[in-house]
């Protein structure tokens, strides 16, 4: 075991298989591999740093890997890989010691052959991976940098390489191979998984979507949760960073020297006692992740080099946090800082600190998402007696329960809680079992990130969503075209026209004397309403105000259910869309109701007027008839004349009456259709100048609103 | 008593102790002052002001005013500390037996305990401190049922224990944590300590530099009050350490001179809610014996928290009247924002109606067919709609500017102010009515007119209605309705029918849109920001300044 853990992160891998059988082989067994062989310690100096494996794997989290699946893949493109690298297997399951022995063997045979020592790697991670595992392949620091920012986006690498894995096997050593250079290979940075990755590029989108409705305070949390998951993924994937907070006096720093083995962290009776956080990493390359905490170079140490420890502890970060409760106020600026950036939080509590307020109400419930990366230790029990302890203890998970906390009881996801003392060591080995077993998972930092996201979306609820239902409806959109045509007057408009017509009719089918009192008559006075006639068509027909109110209420009825950001869009988009709208109306207007011209008229018409004249005809032939007999002209026969002009009397008022029947419905139509232009003209004006803006806004709400459940995983998308 | 405070009149810094009518009007004048503000709009100081009142009308009622009036009675020690801190236990300690329930669970005391001795239950008894607090008086150990009950329905409650061992004139009140998870329990504690004579603050050895604690602490030495701290829990092997430092902070904070008692952690006592043995308390049980027995000291403890709180009054009260002083400005910011929408609208309005804007749209199509193809009364009804319109416009848009301004006012949070109930309907029936209402006197001034004219040439009242609405409401657009109105009544009477429906306008308009300004400001109204209270509060203290 000694031999393993010295030589290189193969062993610790075997190691790994060497635990969990391989046969039912879970996604936490190896789920990322370290490459980085320390050459000189190894025993056989089988390897030469010139032969650092650059080749990495990382894999995602969720997949099923099946050991066969995995040992399938294994044996990728040349026999004389795949033999040593099923032989170091089966071997890990039988001896760990053995399995390093046969891993270096099998890479002697493949530094032989140069392409396949590298393909071997490849494969050894592979077959640990799932068959989907998003394998990615680097060159050195730099340029892992650039490709994880490309992967970030599109996953087009992990996507390429998953082909490679499922498919096209003999790329993999050619990706391989461009990559064997570098002498100390930088730790394998951290990979999220499917789901994760596409809310985050959910949310990404959201904040770019928002940045123009919302303010950058609303979006800052967003933000800076994708700066720490941009920041947190370039970094090591294989650390695990967790901090030791606590209030002042509960044992942080007795509780990080316990586990580090070596009194790292000053403690005392001194309150506060610890000023600033001290780093301890259990393995290499965790430096760029404690740089990104703020912490000095001179508060990072190494645990004692217990092989036993390092096994268990492999890739844990540990950082000791001052108090977050003392009278020092930058204590606590320091904490809250450190926390967020963090991967897990051990919260140490004693039992007569285990209830503050500060603890609770400050850090625990606003956490209460981040369950699944906390454990809250109850230091001190040697200070209980009996079975006070366990008393307390329940108390504690009470009160976390109440908090929020999911607790991880019956295997369920959930915070960690034990009681301990870092004192006397009691209960010290089951936190560092616990705590390797979550370290072994390596899914802390993309559950913190996730828990972030959580946090993040919960809040930007309120901007995103109200629960209710949004859109602008048919009846709003049929009242705001009603209020358009009342503010044109369009009703009065085809009323009128209706009644002109009518008029018009009347005249041309009535009694020519009628129409001769009445031009006698006009030619009398001349009325108000000629002249208004005669005035020039105003430059303010429409009204105004019931333009604006109409713009009005129909904004108001679209942002209804719409979070307060995204109503005033609405808002706003009709408003400028109203600006200059009343004129379009005046404009659309004079359009609308001058080309008609004169009226049409009915084609019985100039029957009407015919008989019109018939009837005034007979009149006057009845009339003349008579003026004869009267002069002695003709004869005398009063019945004929007589009888002609009272057909004529009678019959012109008859046709007029008949004809101003018949009038009623053109004429009814005629206005019908001056009004219905009118209206349809000016709602064609509204829908291109108000409604249509207000719908493209709605839409556009209607898209972030899809995005932000893509963010809070929904209705997460495939790829 | 007489004689005894003639014995102290002497001592220099013992000032307040005889009963003083005077002194104690003027502060039952300004306790109602205080008890009447209100800081009702949501601003940032205003959950602050609120503590500060109530935490003010809490040591006014429940020590001040009983203290001055009555200086004989007791002296209250009130334990109070961090959870966890051994309160229960220490109370319990210095009284020799149980009355206070100790434990591991925190947290642990949530009713607080009153210990006195048997003769000063009557003291307690009364409602004469702390009057919120329902008393039970439960004579043993038994946690009682009607206990419970009077938990259960939220009602606060006070322990009153009894102890001959406790020395007469003392009394020891066990209160709930100051920074208990239970929010109840933190505010419950912070009026306890304000109703105590003495402070005795309880911390730990783990917690000595808890920030919590150190507010108390401050405010105690800002409040002048008589403070005595405990060091409580510290294992024997640090003690001199521990306590150094604790010292060393105490001095810091200039808190040097208040007496410090250490309670080593024992470990058969500590976790079981036991009685630590009579020497861990002895001092402190001393100190507390001699405060009440010596006559000097008494007072001197007496008079050092009752002075330190008048004294803090000086501080507290411009701190209120400040904070009332905010809340009338904001009141008036929101005020400002209603008054300018509507004046702003108002102007427009006026200056629409000026360039004619009412006759457009339907009533303008209706005035150009008029009169061959409309009649009088149409045009009429349509002028008087398009007016409602016109006011019904001016009004929302009144206020949208009125929520736009709000939006940015933190006071316009307040309940009832912005979320007010979908009111356009009943705007637009209100002006609607409005509006007819003038139609109607108009058309009664027009017969006016018209009956004034000989019979022969009557013209219809009807027609002369709708005539002078729109010569008033045209503007210059309507040039014709005024010239046809001067055909019908003539110059003179054209003139005085036009004027007299202008002003009519002019008034049902003024009315119109004061009417919604005044439903828009009732809420604000209702929640009564008046600057006298503000000028009250100074003036009660400045009485009470006088008195003392």
């Amino acid at each position: 075991m000694t031999a393993v853990t010295a030589v290189t992160d193969h062993t610790d891998h075997a190691d790994h298989t060497g635990d969990d059988s391989p046969e039912d082989g879970t996604s936490g067994q190896g789920s990322s591999e370290n490459g980085r062989p320390e050459g000189s310690r190894s025993p056989e100096g089988s390897r030469s740093e010139a032969d650092s494996p650059e080749a990495f794997a990382t894999e995602a989290a969720d997949g099923e890997p099946a050991a066969g699946e995995a040992a399938t893949e294994a044996p990728m493109e040349s026999v004389t890989k795949a033999q040593p690298e099923g032989e170091a297997e089966a071997e890990a399951e039988a001896e760990t010691e053995a399995a390093a022995e046969a891993e270096t063997e099998a890479e002697d045979a493949e530094r032989a052959q140069k392409v396949t020592f590298d393909a071997a790697h490849v494969g050894a991670h592979t077959r640990v991976k799932d068959d989907t595992g998003h394998t990615r392949v680097k060159t050195d620091d730099a340029c892992a940098r650039a490709e994880s920012e490309t992967a970030w986006d599109d996953g087009l690498i992990a996507r390429r390489v998953s082909e490679t894995t499922t498919g096209q096997e003999a790329q993999a050593p050619s990706l391989a191979l461009e990559t064997k250079t570098a002498v100390q290979a930088p730790p394998l940075p951290l990979a999220y998984d499917g789901p994760l990755r596409s809310r985050l590029d959910a949310l990404r989108e959201l904040v770019g979507l928002s940045r123009t409705r919302l303010d950058s305070g609303t979006l800052a949390e967003a933000s800076r949760v994708l700066d720490e998951a941009a920041a947190r993924r370039k970094l090591s994937g294989e650390h695990t960073v967790v901090a030791i907070a606590g209030a002042t006096g509960s044992g942080k720093s007795q509780l990080f020297n316990a586990l580090a083995g070596v009194a790292i962290s000053e403690t005392g009776m001194r309150r506060p006692t610890t000023a600033a956080p001290i780093a301890c990493s259990w393995s290499d390359g965790a430096a760029t992740l404690i740089d990104r905490l703020g912490i000095p170079g001179r508060l990072r140490r190494r645990p004692l080099q217990s092989p036993e420890a390092e096994a268990q502890l492999r890739g844990l970060v540990l950082v000791d946090l001052p108090d977050h409760d003392s009278a020092a106020v930058q204590h606590r600026q320091q904490v809250d800082r450190i926390l967020a950036l963090v991967d897990a939080v051990i919260w140490v509590v004693d039992p007569e600190k285990y209830a503050d307020a500060m603890l609770h109400e400050r850090y625990l419930r606003p956490m209460a998402g981040h369950a699944e990366v906390t454990f809250v230790v109850l230091n001190q029990v040697d200070r209980l007696p009996g079975e006070a302890a366990d008393l307390v203890l329940d108390d504690l998970r009470r009160l976390l329960d109440d908090d929020g906390i999911a607790l991880g009881e019956y295997g369920e996801p959930g915070a960690t809680v034990m009681a301990l003392s870092a004192l006397t060591g009691d209960g010290i080995g089951e936190l560092r079992e616990s705590l390797g077993q979550f370290l072994a998972e390596r899914g802390a930092a993309a559950r913190r990130i996730s828990a972030d996201l959580d946090a993040a979306a919960m809040r930007l609820r309120p901007v995103y969503s109200t629960g209710r239902r949004t859109g602008l409806s048919e009846e709003a959109r049929d009242e705001f075209a009603d209020r358009l045509a009342d503010a044109v007057g369009a009703t009065a408009a085809g009323q009128a026209a209706e009644r002109a017509w009518r008029r018009n009719a009347n005249r041309a089918c009535g009694t020519p004397w009628l129409r001769l009192w009445r031009w006698v008559q006009d030619r009398g006075d001349s009325t108000t309403g000629r002249l208004s006639v005669r005035e020039p068509a105003d430059e303010e027909a429409t009204a105004r105000q019931r333009v604006e109110q109409a713009v009005r209420t129909v904004a108001d009825r679209a942002a209804r259910g719409l979070p307060a950001p995204w109503a005033q869009a609405v808002r706003e988009a009709a408003v400028r869309g109203a600006q200059g709208l009343p004129e379009a109306l005046d404009e659309m207007a004079t359009r609308a109701t001058t080309p008609a011209g004169r009226p049409p008229r009915p084609g019985w018409w100039p029957a009407a007027v015919l008989a019109q004249a018939s009837m005034t005809i007979l009149q006057i032939i009845g009339g003349l008839w008579l003026l004869g007999q009267i002069i002695g002209f003709m004869a005398p026969n009063l019945g004929v004349p007589v009888l002609l002009m009272l057909a004529g009397i009678i019959g012109g008022p008859a046709v007029e009456w008949g004809s101003r029947m018949a009038a009623r419905g053109p004429a009814r139509r005629y206005g019908l259709e001056a009004e219905r232009r009118l209206r349809e003209a000016a709602a064609g004006c509204g829908r291109a100048r108000v409604l249509d803006p207000v719908a493209a806004e709605l839409l556009r709400y209607r898209e972030v609103r899809e995005q932000y459940g893509r963010v809070t995983g929904a209705s997460a998308p495939v790829g | 008593m007489l004689q005894k405070a003639s014995k102290i009149g002497h001592s220099s810094h013992v000032v307040t102790l005889d009963v003083r009518p005077q002194l104690l009007d003027a502060l039952s004048a300004l306790r109602d002052r205080v008890a009447a503000a209100r800081f009702p709009l949501p601003l940032a100081g205003a959950p602050r002001a609120r503590a500060n009142r109530d935490e003010l009308l809490a040591q006014l009622d429940d020590y001040l005013v009983p203290r001055l009036r009555e200086p004989e009675a007791p002296l209250l020690a009130v334990i109070g500390g961090s959870t966890g801190a051994g309160k229960s236990t220490l109370v319990n300690s210095l009284v020799g037996r149980r009355v206070s329930e100790a434990g591991v669970l925190r947290p642990t005391t949530r009713t607080p305990v009153l210990v006195c001795h048997p003769e000063d239950h009557h003291w307690f008894s009364g409602m004469r401190v702390l009057p919120d607090l329902t008393r039970v008086w439960v004579p043993h150990q038994e946690p009682g049922d009607d206990l419970q009950a009077l938990m259960e329905r939220g009602e606060r409650v006070l322990r009153i224990e009894t102890a001959d061992t406790l020395p007469r004139g003392l009394a020891l009140l066990d209160a709930p944590d100051i920074d208990s998870l239970v929010a109840d329990n933190r505010v419950l504690a912070a009026e306890l300590i304000c109703a105590a004579d003495i402070w005795v603050m309880v911390t730990t050895a783990a917690r000595y530099a808890d920030a919590v604690p150190w507010h108390l602490l401050r405010t105690a030495k800002e409040h002048k009050a008589t403070l005595v701290t405990v060091l409580d829990r510290v294992p024997h092997q640090v003690v001199s350490e521990v306590s150094r430092q604790y010292g060393a902070l105490l001095t810091k904070a200039g808190l040097g001179e208040v007496p410090r008692f250490t309670v080593p952690e024992l470990p058969e006592s500590a976790w079981g809610g036991g009685l630590l043995p009579a020497t861990a308390v002895a001092p402190l049980r001393t100190w507390l014996v001699h405060q009440t027995q010596d006559h000097g000291s008494r007072h001197a403890a007496m008079a050092r928290t009752a002075q330190g709180v008048l004294d803090s009054l000086k501080a507290r009260m411009p701190e209120l009247a400040g904070a009332a002083a905010a809340q009338y400005a904001a009141a008036l910011r929101l005020t400002a924002a209603v008054d300018g929408a509507y004046d702003s609208e108002h102007t427009r309005v006026k200056g629409r109606l000026q360039t004619g804007a009412v006759l457009s749209g339907d009533a303008l199509k209706r005035w150009r067919a008029y009169p061959l193809d409309c009649t009088a009364g149409e045009l009429l009804d349509s002028l008087v709609e398009s007016l409602a319109a016109l006011l019904l416009c001016a009004v929302t848009a009144a206020d949208e500017r009125v929520d736009d301004a709000w939006r940015r006012e933190p006071a316009s949070g307040a309940p009832g102010l912005t979320d007010r109930d979908p009111t356009l309907e009943s705007a637009e029936h209100r002006i609607g009515m409005s509006v007819r209402r003038w139609r109607r006197v108009l058309e009664e001034y027009a017969e006016d007119e018209v009956g004034r004219l000989d019979k022969s040439v009557a013209s219809d009242a009807e027609v002369v209605a709708a005539l002078v609405a729109t010569a008033l409401l045209g503007g210059h657009r309507a040039r014709n309705a005024g010239e046809g109105l001067a055909e019908r009544l003539g110059a003179h009477g054209a003139l005085r029918l036009r004027e007299r429906g202008g002003r009519l306008l002019a008034e049902y308009l003024d009315r119109a849109l004061h009417t919604e300004r005044e439903r828009r400001l009732a809420p604000l109204d209702a929640l009564d920001v008046h600057p006298e209270s503000q000028a009250e509060l100074i003036a009660a203290l400045s009485v009470l300044q006088k008195e003392r």
